[in-house]
Parts: structure tokens; C-alpha cells; sequence
């Protein structure tokens, strides 16, 4: 009996870490659940890049994120995916065409110089580009008040710029942005001071045009162009309402398998509902402090585990009936009950959670969320139903004959009433029977 | 109640197949008449697609919907494919969601704005709630990995049965998950000739999860089976212990499908509308699962054990 009152504030102490736990973390929501979109991005080959590798990756990441972080949206999540992906996930963002195409855009800066290739003129790559680069800025042309990009070079960009400038005296020199021919002015002398300007030809530009140039190059060029390969964008009002639901959803089917235990297996359904309460906190705890992200999937795999929660406490209190009715004293009904439906519990929800795995490593984010909650619901309501029932049943029920049957169920006349109770001697001594 | 399903034993496997051979019959005409040659119809998550999604405060009339369909038509959308979910939040006003299928919708394309100028016109002032977009390309990716995990989930449930049990009980168990996902595919096929209804990642979720609970029901009463195997075997044939294990479990098996029904029916009449096919299609699956546990996968096992005494 010692050892079941030490359990039993064992217990105790961790549901109230649960409920700390609950109260102080925030819970992590996800975007179906808030609002916001998320998009997968993925690298593209070209004629030049014939294969995506992780360095290649790494720079894309980066110059995702900073052009993310522009758009002035808090808790913005940038991350890779596989070998050539990105998941980028913005949350509640006002215009969300105009952020994919500021999110794909490539920010091809390159310089070129002429060349004449079977007698016509061509432009040719001079290997100064975006990334010789130190920064970039919007400002005015001083002349005519035309909107100008201003670029600033870093250590190697001065050099490489000063030496293609000191061979082009007198030529031109191209300037070329996401392929398209931005201005050609003619080299007067070389230019070693690491600076130039981009005029935006005869009309110059318009100012839209030039911030958006400038923030392409503060934000970094994508060293590969990138495309968005899926979008899921879910608006919050949506979001809101799938919440609000999923709550009343989720309290009426709770309530209604509670009524439903109580009124069916009597005293241990009730036993059964306040584990099924634990294991509704023990859970929430969990989830805030993995933290895992609630999708509207994972509320589901969330709801649906109560369903399963139950079930480990259904097989056992039926195996323990038949052990009452077979005519066994209490404590040894209670221990054979929950020792002849462990197997069954056991075997059974490894499979669920062998689908489970299988499904974390195969499916798609929504599809994770789903089996990463089930996963954990069930190993949780094996806790629930097994240690902590059993602990409460022993607790409340102690070690007597049966004096009112009905607590279970059951009708004084069922008792003795059934298969005949058979059992091995090392399940007689397991069970406490002292025969 | 006692159930005497040993002597019942073809009865039982003649209303599986009455259960069964509906479905069955969609899917061979939809695999033959649909454009994709699918047994299911197949959303945008295995085709590849764009779904725009728009809130409006109105119940949609088919009249309505025939009429924005030849004006989405004449604005340059080529087959679009509308859909109504009905949702009567009371957070907000919105009654109902109409739901627009086209092709993939490439970034930078003005195809969406056109759209959503179309549904404007239409309708006095209506929200765009989702956007849902998957590349041509990664659709088939998406069902390859869906097919791979399908399989494995198989394997590796037919792995850890022939560990737990005999080969032969594993075999069984396996037919009545095939029983089972043929049910439910066999229902979602006829949905989506009737209602258009359409699969999507969380379908086959929700048949992998319907999948670990059959076989999770078979496995109780196999286990019970294994049981009375062990102290009775002597004194009962084959039959006999059968027919005392599904009795014996019965009420536990019928006892934790309504439970967990319960939980699914709430959510179902109660949840959020994305969720409510992936929720469909899970309650159809445990009903069934519960059945082919009791009446199918026993069933099975008794008509093998007959053969190997005879």
C-alpha cells in the first residue's frame, strides 16, 4: 500500500508540473490555425548550374531570409527541406502576390563588356557581379532629379571594377539586372574609387522599380533561381473560426465518452474519466513544451487519440468484470485484469504507432503534424490508462471482496457466473492469489 | 448475446462482399472513364493545381454557381472546377465557401487577381480564405511518397504481426486491413462520382490511421484467441475457442468504436470544414474495421484451421 501512495503523489507532482507547464509556455499555432501562408521553394538547375549543392543552399537560405525579414513581418520561419527545397512560412502578410514575387525574384547584377563575335556586336560576361558587391543605395541624380541606384563595392568588387573599367576606356559598359540591359554608359577613365551608379537609361526609373532594385542587392542575390513549387495560404479569419470550432468539437466528444464511461463501466468509468482528464493535461503539456505546432490535422490526431485513450481502459475494465464475475477478490480481479489486457493494449498500439513513423517519414508537413500527435497521444494514454488507473482503482477500491457489485456493473447474481477462472503459477503469484 | 459466428461463417463473408463490391465497381468505371485513369477522383495535391478559396456571406444557389463558372469561362479560366462547403461560422458571418480549382498558377501570372476580379463582380464583397497551389511535378512526387508510405506502413505491420503471432493470423489480419481500405476507397469512390468529392495527402492519412486501427482491433481478439489457446485448447476445438474469444471481446470491440466514434462524429458535425472528408473518411473506416475484426478476419482464421485438421 506504501508503494501506491508514493505513486500516487508521484502522479500528483507531475500533473502540476503539466499545469505549470500549461499555464507559463505559449502554445504554438499553426499557420491553418493563425493565418498566413506558407511556400515551398525549390532550386532550379540552369544552363550554368548543372547541380544544386549545399553550399549553393546555404546561400539561398540566406538571401531568402533576408528578403523575408524585409517584408516587416514578425515570426517568419525560413528552413530547408530535403536537398534543393526551402519551406518559407509568413505569417498574416497583407499582400501575398506581391511578397511571392519579391521572394522568387532573382537579383542577377552583372557587368558586361563588348565583343564582337562573327562580326556583330555582343555582350560578354566580365565575372563582376552582384556578389562583389559592399551595398546599395536609392538616391537622386543630382542633374535631373531622375532616381538612381548607387553601388558601393567591397574589397575585391573596387579591384575587379577599377581593372574592367581601366580596359574599357573609351568603350562601353553594360549593365545588365535579371538579364534585362539597365544602361550602357561609355568608360571616360578608369574608375578605382569602388563606387557606380545605375541610371536607368534615357527615362531613368520609376521609384518602385529602383527600391525594389535596391533591396534585391542589400538582400542578397539568390546564387540559383528559385521557384515556388506549393503555396498554402490560409486567411485568419478562416483560421479563427477552424480553432473555435475544433474547441467545441473537442469538449463535446470528451464530454460525451466521459457520460459514456460513467454510465457503462459505473465506479471505474469514473476512475477512467479523471485519468482521461490527466491525460488530456499531460498532454497539452507535452505539446507546449516539445513545443510541437497544432495544425488543424494535429487537433484532430488530438481528438481522435481521446477516442483510443479510452480504449486501453475498456479492454481492461471488461477483462476485469470477467475476472469479478469468475469470482476473484478485488486486488487480484484489478491486477489479472490489467496484466491479461496489457498484451492485447500493448500489440495494438505498436501498430499504431509503426503507421505513425511511417507516416512522420513520408508525409508531407500537414501529414507529420497529424502522426507526430497521434504518436505521442498514444504512448501517453498507455501511461494514463494503465499506471494511473490502476494506481486510482487500487487506491479507491483497496483489497477486499466485492461488497456492491453494482460499482461495476455487475448484478450479485453474475458473480461465479462465468468461464472458470484458469491461471499458470507464475501469473498466480503475479496476481497475489494465495492458494 | 452470444454470436455464433463459426456456423455463420459464409453468411458473413457473403455480406463483406455485398459491402464491398459497390465500391469496387466505381472504382473499375472511374479508373476507365476519368481523364487521369484513377480509381479515385484525385485533387491538387496529386495532380498538381491551384484552389482559391472565397468566403462570401450568402448561401450559393447551383443557378449562382453555373453563373460564375461561364464567367470565370469567358475571363480566360480554362475548366475551372467550383466546388460550395457550406459553413455557417458564427465567429463571422460567412455562410459559405466557394472553391475554385484551375491549373497550376505560376508565380508572378496575373491569372489570380483576374479570378478574384471575376468573384468580386459576383458576389458583394467576398474574402479569399485559401490559397492552395501545388506545382505539376511535385503532385506526382506527393503520390509516389504516398504509395511508398502506403506500402510500408503494410510491410511493417505484417513484419511485427508474424513477430507477435503466427504467420497465418498475421495473413488475416492483413486481408481484413485490405478489406477495410477497399471499403473506404470504395465509399470515397463513389462520393466522387455522386458529389465530386476529391482525395487529397490527408485521405491517405486518414487511411494509414484506419489501417493501424483495424488491425489494432483484429489483434485483440487474436491475442484472446492466443489466449484461450493456451488453458482450453484440450477441452475445445478450434471453432468453439473462436467463437468464446469474439463473445468474449465483443463488447469491449463495440464498446471502443463508439468511443472513438463519438470523438469523430463531434468533430465531424462540429469541426472545422477542411478537415471534414479527412474525418469521413476515418469514421468509415472504424466502423468497418470493427466489422471485419469480429466477423471477417476470424472468420478466415477458423476456415484455415479447418483445412489444416481436414
Amino acid at each position: 500500500m506504501k508503494n501506491k501512495l508514493m505513486l500516487f503523489w508521484a502522479i500528483v507532482a507531475i500533473i502540476i508540473t503539466c499545469i505549470v507547464i500549461i499555464c507559463t509556455k505559449p502554445t504554438k499555432l499553426g499557420l491553418d490555425l493563425v493565418g498566413g501562408s506558407r511556400l515551398v521553394l525549390e532550386a532550379q538547375t540552369s544552363d550554368t548550374v548543372a547541380q544544386i549543392t549545399p553550399d549553393m543552399m546555404s546561400s539561398l537560405q540566406f538571401a531568402i531570409e533576408n528578403r523575408v525579414n524585409k517584408l516587416g513581418v514578425s515570426e517568419t520561419v525560413v528552413q530547408r527541406a530535403g536537398d534543393k527545397r526551402l519551406v518559407v512560412e509568413i505569417p498574416d502578410v497583407s499582400d501575398l502576390n506581391q511578397a511571392k514575387a519579391y521572394i522568387g525574384e532573382t537579383a542577377e547584377l552583372d557587368f558586361r563588356k563588348p565583343v564582337m563575335k562573327d562580326g556583330e556586336a555582343e555582350w560578354e560576361a566580365t565575372g563582376l557581379t552582384g556578389k562583389d558587391l559592399a551595398k546599395a543605395n536609392l538616391s537622386t541624380n543630382s542633374q535631373n532629379g531622375q532616381w538612381v541606384v548607387d553601388l558601393e563595392f567591397n574589397g575585391t568588387g573596387t579591384k575587379k571594377f577599377a581593372d574592367l573599367t581601366k580596359q574599357l576606356v573609351g568603350q562601353p559598359m553594360a549593365i545588365f539586372f535579371n538579364g534585362e540591359l539597365q544602361s550602357a554608359p561609355v568608360i571616360r577613365e578608369a574608375i578605382t574609387g569602388g563606387r557606380a551608379q545605375i541610371s536607368g537609361g534615357d527615362n531613368g526609373f520609376v521609384y518602385d522599380e529602383a527600391k525594389k532594385m535596391v533591396d534585391l542587392l542589400n538582400a542578397g542575390a539568390l546564387p540559383v533561381p528559385a521557384k515556388i513549387i506549393e503555396e498554402n495560404t490560409v486567411g485568419p479569419t478562416l483560421g479563427a473560426d477552424s480553432i473555435a470550432k475544433s474547441k467545441i468539437a473537442g469538449a463535446i466528444g470528451l464530454g460525451f465518452v466521459m457520460i459514456f464511461m460513467a454510465l457503462y463501466y459505473r465506479a471505474p468509468g469514473l476512475i477512467a474519466d479523471v485519468a482521461l482528464i490527466l491525460y488530456g493535461i499531460m498532454l497539452f503539456a507535452l505539446f507546449k513544451a516539445i513545443p510541437i505546432t497544432l495544425t488543424l490535422a494535429g487537433i484532430a490526431g488530438f481528438i481522435l487519440s481521446i477516442g483510443m485513450a479510452v480504449d486501453a481502459n475498456i479492454l481492461i475494465f471488461e477483462r476485469t468484470k470477467e475476472e469479478l464475475k469468475a469470482g476473484r477478490t478485488l486486488f487480484t480481479a484489478i491486477n489479472s485484469g490489467f496484466d491479461r489486457a496489457f498484451t492485447s493494449i500493448f500489440d495494438s498500439n505498436m501498430t499504431t504507432i509503426i503507421t505513425c513513423i511511417i507516416l512522420f517519414c513520408c508525409g508531407t508537413s500537414v501529414v507529420k503534424g497529424f502522426a507526430l500527435t497521434l504518436a505521442i497521444g498514444v504512448i501517453v494514454s498507455m501511461f494514463s490508462a494503465i499506471t494511473i488507473t490502476k494506481n486510482f482503482m487500487h487506491l479507491v477500491f483497496g483489497a477486499g471482496k466485492l461488497t456492491h457489485p453494482a460499482l461495476f456493473g455487475l448484478k450479485a447474481s453474475d458473480i461465479n457466473d462465468s468461464y472458470q477462472a484458469v491461471e499458470t503459477k507464475r501469473e498466480k503469484a503475479k496476481f497475489g492469489i494465495l492458494d | 448475446m452470444k454470436l455464433d459466428i463459426v456456423k455463420n461463417r459464409f453468411i458473413f463473408l457473403a455480406l463483406s462482399a455485398i459491402l464491398l463490391l459497390p465500391g469496387i465497381a466505381a472504382m473499375i468505371y472511374s479508373t476507365i472513364t476519368y481523364p487521369t485513369h484513377t480509381p479515385l477522383k484525385v485533387g491538387i495535391d496529386y495532380t498538381g493545381g491551384t484552389t482559391l478559396q472565397y468566403g462570401v456571406k450568402e448561401e450559393i444557389s447551383n443557378n449562382k454557381l453555373a453563373d460564375v463558372r461561364s464567367a470565370l469561362e469567358k475571363g480566360g479560366i480554362d475548366n475551372p472546377y467550383l466546388q460550395i462547403i457550406h459553413v455557417n461560422s458564427q465567429e463571422n458571418d460567412l455562410k459559405s465557401i466557394l472553391s475554385i480549382r484551375t491549373k497550376f498558377i505560376t508565380e508572378g501570372s496575373s491569372e489570380q487577381d483576374n479570378i478574384t476580379n471575376i468573384v468580386n463582380s459576383e458576389f458583394s464583397d467576398p474574402q479569399l480564405v485559401q490559397v492552395a497551389s501545388v506545382g505539376p511535378t511535385l503532385g506526382m512526387e506527393l503520390f509516389k511518397n504516398s504509395m511508398i508510405a502506403l506500402s510500408l506502413a503494410l510491410l511493417g505491420i505484417i513484419a511485427y504481426l508474424t513477430f507477435r503471432f503466427q504467420f497465418d493470423y498475421a495473413l488475416a489480419a492483413i486481408l481484413g486491413l485490405v478489406h477495410d481500405a477497399l471499403f473506404v476507397c470504395g465509399v470515397f469512390s463513389i462520393l466522387g462520382l455522386l458529389y465530386d468529392v476529391q482525395i487529397d495527402a490527408l485521405f491517405v492519412t486518414a487511411l494509414l490511421t484506419v489501417i493501424g486501427f483495424s488491425v489494432h482491433d483484429t489483434i485483440v481478439v487474436f491475442d484472446r484467441v492466443r489466449e484461450n489457446l493456451k488453458y482450453y485448447s484440450k477441452k475445445m476445438t478450434f471453432g468453439e475457442i473462436m467463437n468464446a474469444s469474439i463473445n468474449q471481446t465483443l463488447t469491449r470491440s463495440i464498446n471502443t468504436s463508439v468511443t472513438t466514434l463519438i470523438t469523430l462524429l463531434a468533430l465531424y458535425f462540429l469541426g472545422g470544414v477542411t478537415t471534414r472528408d479527412f474525418v469521413l473518411a476515418m469514421i468509415l473506416g472504424i466502423a468497418i474495421g470493427t466489422y471485419s475484426s469480429i466477423f471477417f478476419c476470424s472468420t478466415l482464421v477458423d476456415i484455415w484451421e479447418d483445412k489444416k485438421m481436414s
